[in-house]
């Protein structure tokens, strides 16, 4: 594939940046705000994720029914997403449609916001806060995570609490969008089959009244909990654990031992956690994965298990991180870990959809590009020594796990 | 743009068809054996499950940890599991690896050691997963009206029934595989980075001299239409509907597409416009296309609290009954392209081909290209779309809710 990687800045701040594969038969395209829950305030607690779904809500040009509408003309595969700390509008359109794809998402990153759809759209947000109230193992990471970073912003609720949505007002929305979404704060990244100067020129004119502002984030010291933690639940079948571990950052080059050490010890397949857990018929899940986040990171894992063997399942399952804490990891069982990750990264960077979303991401971090050869060759790179040094400061020991039992 | 897609039956009735994207790095396939949930033996349901995890567990010269540790050597990703009609085994890997990883496969499924010692170890895995079922209330919705729907054995659920799993045996699950699988009706799809050569000659290697006679599948029958209730302490109410539509491949079965691309194409669609974005009932609503071998059918499914679940409910089968009216000419063309740009992106991915394939074959008998797809999509009119819509569309609903009270009132008058 001969790829190239483009990149510039627009006078007001947007960066864009794209990786053009002229044999894609798709272009996708995406605004990356850096802006998220731990960028909140707590009396607007949920405002990003409230203020994704109402940039879909109309503009000066467009209803919100043209909106919705165009997507759909477009045959585009789209969505949006908000994290702890971006917010994510993309889509996949095939080539020739790119230029209105390109026109409708820009145009949708300056949302009127009127009072009339923010009302309507408050109960869908308190459905949905709804709906993962019957999701115990999202619920327990919910409440785990918060307890966790006991403090630090990344604790935040992405979605809000019932209370803090229903008292959320549209001018307090308003501000929140004023504040973040500033040009210089956002990044539109392209993949795939697009034409580089016709989107240079386009964007560039559809925002030429966006205005820069400054924009922060704060980055404290995170001073995690630790230790072990219930909550009951009465109506549960099951026991669902969340667990914590200190991890490394996005910008911290032992990010890849990070990853690979928490697949030996959690994927899937074949790791450490199946063959003691899963293999025996103790947990449906159990797994391990390593989060690494601007500044700061975590290892997070989820185990399900049945309420009269709960203890031992927890028992073993930290038996096993300290095992590896303590005696390492053996080479050959590196060296699958690798393989499979290996795989994965090849197979997510085949499609521009699969692609828009790791370079956007990878870019909002550490301000360069890597392509997916690149990040293969890394995985590769990392030895086992640099296990090692991700292990020497003991992140097993200071575990925090947070369960929700039925009794 | 679609690569002619190659296949070849060999004489004992096993299949194996490719896709070539030569462009691609990666292989994936997927490896349908007709052995699901609706071929269960009576008070064994749930032994497709339970023989899909066992076979993983030791094959051919190598133990289960053995096994597991080659397949990750070469960096598979690995996938599938049982199903209400077939099971499959599939895979993601890089193009060089795909004969030895395909030898590991095919010691699974003709070489299984099922030992007696891992048998436990694959029962009570499959109690926990059906036990975690019920913190799961939206699956566990769609696994009842399953069984609502359908009077034949389709209704049965993959992950099995208590009592199934705690009958079941070594011995009697040991016979099932003997008698259950077979080259009959399996079939290895691929697609990726690979010549049709090379794979032609390493399916002949491992499946050609397989024998077997497999099981028949069961002939599909359905309930009248109704309303039931579970009783469960969620927040919010879980609805569910199920009714008839084309059967694959049949006379209409474009035509349905399109229309419930109508219905559930996208954000403009009708239900989500209608649902969520004019009356904030739901955060999620969506219909869907389901296909049997021999029947379709189309699952709806809306959540929502409990003081909003009978106008929603009301709101979502109003929805799906005034489709027989037709849909305008707009409509169409935005399902359309929304599901033609949608089979380009899928034709972007070897993992989403190899199980196109693999049900295409399943169901249709015959794998089809992506531009066969998209010109029978193209080929029709609002006239066949509509006529289709008035002559052929009056759904009869299978209504299922759970939640903590039943609904006010009962929505099929």
């Amino acid at each position: 594939m001969s790829l190239k990687f483009q990149e510039t800045t627009l006078d007001n701040g947007l960066k864009i940046i794209g990786e053009h594969n002229p044999q894609a038969q798709s272009a996708a395209a995406g605004y990356f705000v850096n802006t998220g829950a731990r960028d909140e305030t707590s009396d607007v607690a949920g405002v990003s994720h409230f203020l994704e779904h109402m940039m879909f809500k109309g503009t000066a040009r467009r209803t919100p029914e043209d909106i919705n509408r165009e997507f759909d003309e477009l045959g585009a595969n789209y969505n949006a997403y908000t994290s702890e700390e971006r917010t994510v509008y993309y889509g996949a359109v095939l080539p020739e449609r790119g230029e209105k794809l390109l026109d409708l998402l820009t145009d949708m990153m300056r949302p009127s916001l009127r009072q009339s759809d923010f009302d309507i759209e408050k109960n869908v947000i308190l459905e949905e806060i709804a709906m993962y109230e019957d999701k115990p193992n999202f619920r327990v990471f919910e409440i785990g995570n918060e307890r966790f970073y006991n403090g630090h912003p990344l604790g935040n609720s992405i979605l809000g609490s019932t209370d803090s949505i229903k008292a959320l007002e549209r001018e307090q929305m308003q501000a929140y969008f004023e504040k973040r979404y500033a040009p210089n704060n956002m990044l539109l990244t392209l993949a795939g089959n697009y034409d580089w100067d016709v989107v240079l020129n386009q964007v560039t004119g559809l925002t030429q009244d966006w205005q820069p502002s400054e924009t922060t984030r704060t980055y404290p010291d995170l001073k995690s909990q630790d230790g072990v933690q219930s909550l009951n639940d009465k109506t549960l079948a099951r026991v669902h654990t969340a667990l914590f571990a200190p991890g490394v950052s996005a910008q911290d080059d032992l990010r890849y031992a990070a990853a690979i050490l928490a697949s030996c010890i959690g994927d899937s397949s074949g790791s450490r956690l199946y063959w003691s857990l899963i293999d025996k018929g103790l947990a449906d899940s159990a797994s391990l994965s390593h989060d690494s986040a601007d500044g700061v990171g975590s290892f997070v894992g989820y185990v399900s298990s049945a309420p009269e063997n709960f203890e031992k399942v927890l028992a073993i399952y930290k038996e096993v991180l300290l095992e590896v804490e303590e005696n390492g990891l053996d080479s050959e069982e590196w060296a699958r870990a690798q393989r499979k990750l290996a795989t994965s990264l090849t197979l997510r960077g085949e499609t521009p959809f699969g692609r828009l979303m790791s370079l956007g991401a990878s870019y909002l971090y550490n301000k360069d590009y890597q392509s997916v050869q690149d990040v293969i060759n890394a995985v590769f790179n990392t030895s086992l020594d640099e296990a090692t040094k991700v292990l020497a400061n003991k992140p097993f020991s200071k575990l925090y796990t947070l369960s929700m039992r039925p009794e | 743009m679609s690569q002619p897609i190659q296949t070849h039956t060999f004489s004992n009735g096993f299949r194996v068809v490719l896709e070539p994207m030569p462009w691609l790095a990666s292989v994936s396939f997927a490896l349908l054996l007709p052995v699901g949930a609706t071929t269960d033996p009576k008070g064994q349901s749930g032994s497709a499950t339970v023989l899909n995890d066992w076979l993983y567990r030791g094959a051919g010269d190598l133990s289960s940890q053995a096994l597991s540790n080659e397949l990750d050597g070469v960096g598979v990703r690995r996938g599938g599991g049982a199903g209400k009609e077939y099971m499959t085994f599939s895979a993601s890997l890089l193009a060089e690896s795909l004969a030895p990883t395909l030898e590991l496969y095919a010691a699974i499924v003709r070489r299984p050691h099922l030992d007696e010692g891992e048998f436990e170890g694959a029962r009570t895995l499959a109690q926990q997963e059906l036990e975690s079922l019920q913190d799961s209330p939206t699956q566990q919705l769609f696994e009842a009206l399953s069984g609502q729907y359908f009077a034949s054995p389709h209704g049965n659920s993959s992950y099995g029934t208590h009592d199934g799993l705690g009958a079941m045996t070594p011995a009697t699950l040991r016979s099932g595989y003997e008698r259950r699988f077979s080259p009959r009706g399996a079939v290895l799809s691929v697609a990726g980075g690979v010549s049709w050569e090379s794979v032609k000659a390493i399916a002949e290697k491992l499946f050609a001299d397989w024998q077997g006679a497999g099981t028949d599948l069961p002939k599909v029958s359905v309930h009248a239409e109704g309303q039931a209730h579970l009783e469960q302490a969620t927040q919010q109410v879980q609805i569910g509907v199920a009714y008839e539509a084309v059967m694959p491949g049949a006379q209409g079965w474009y035509e349905n597409a399109l229309a419930l691309g109508v219905l559930n194409g996208g954000m403009g669609a009708r239900l989500f416009s209608e649902v969520r974005e004019k009356r904030g009932l739901v955060y999620s609503v969506a219909a869907v296309s389901r296909a049997i071998r021999g029947f379709g059918y189309t699952l709806a499914y809306a959540g929502t609290t409990t003081e909003r679940a009978d106008e929603t409910l009301e709101v979502l089968l109003g929805e799906l009954r005034r489709l027989s009216e037709g849909v305008s000419e707009e409509e169409l063309e935005r399902a359309r392209t929304g599901l033609l740009s949608k089979l380009v992106m899928q034709g972007e991915s070897s993992g989403a081909r190899a199980s196109a394939l693999a049900r295409d074959i399943f169901l249709l008998g015959e794998p089809r290209t992506v531009d066969e797809i998209k010109a029978a999509l193209t080929a029709l009119s609002l006239d066949d779309v509509n006529s289709y819509l008035s002559k052929h569309y009056t759904p009869k609903f299978t209504v299922l809710t759970l939640g903590s009270k039943p609904l006010a009132k009962a929505a099929l008058a």
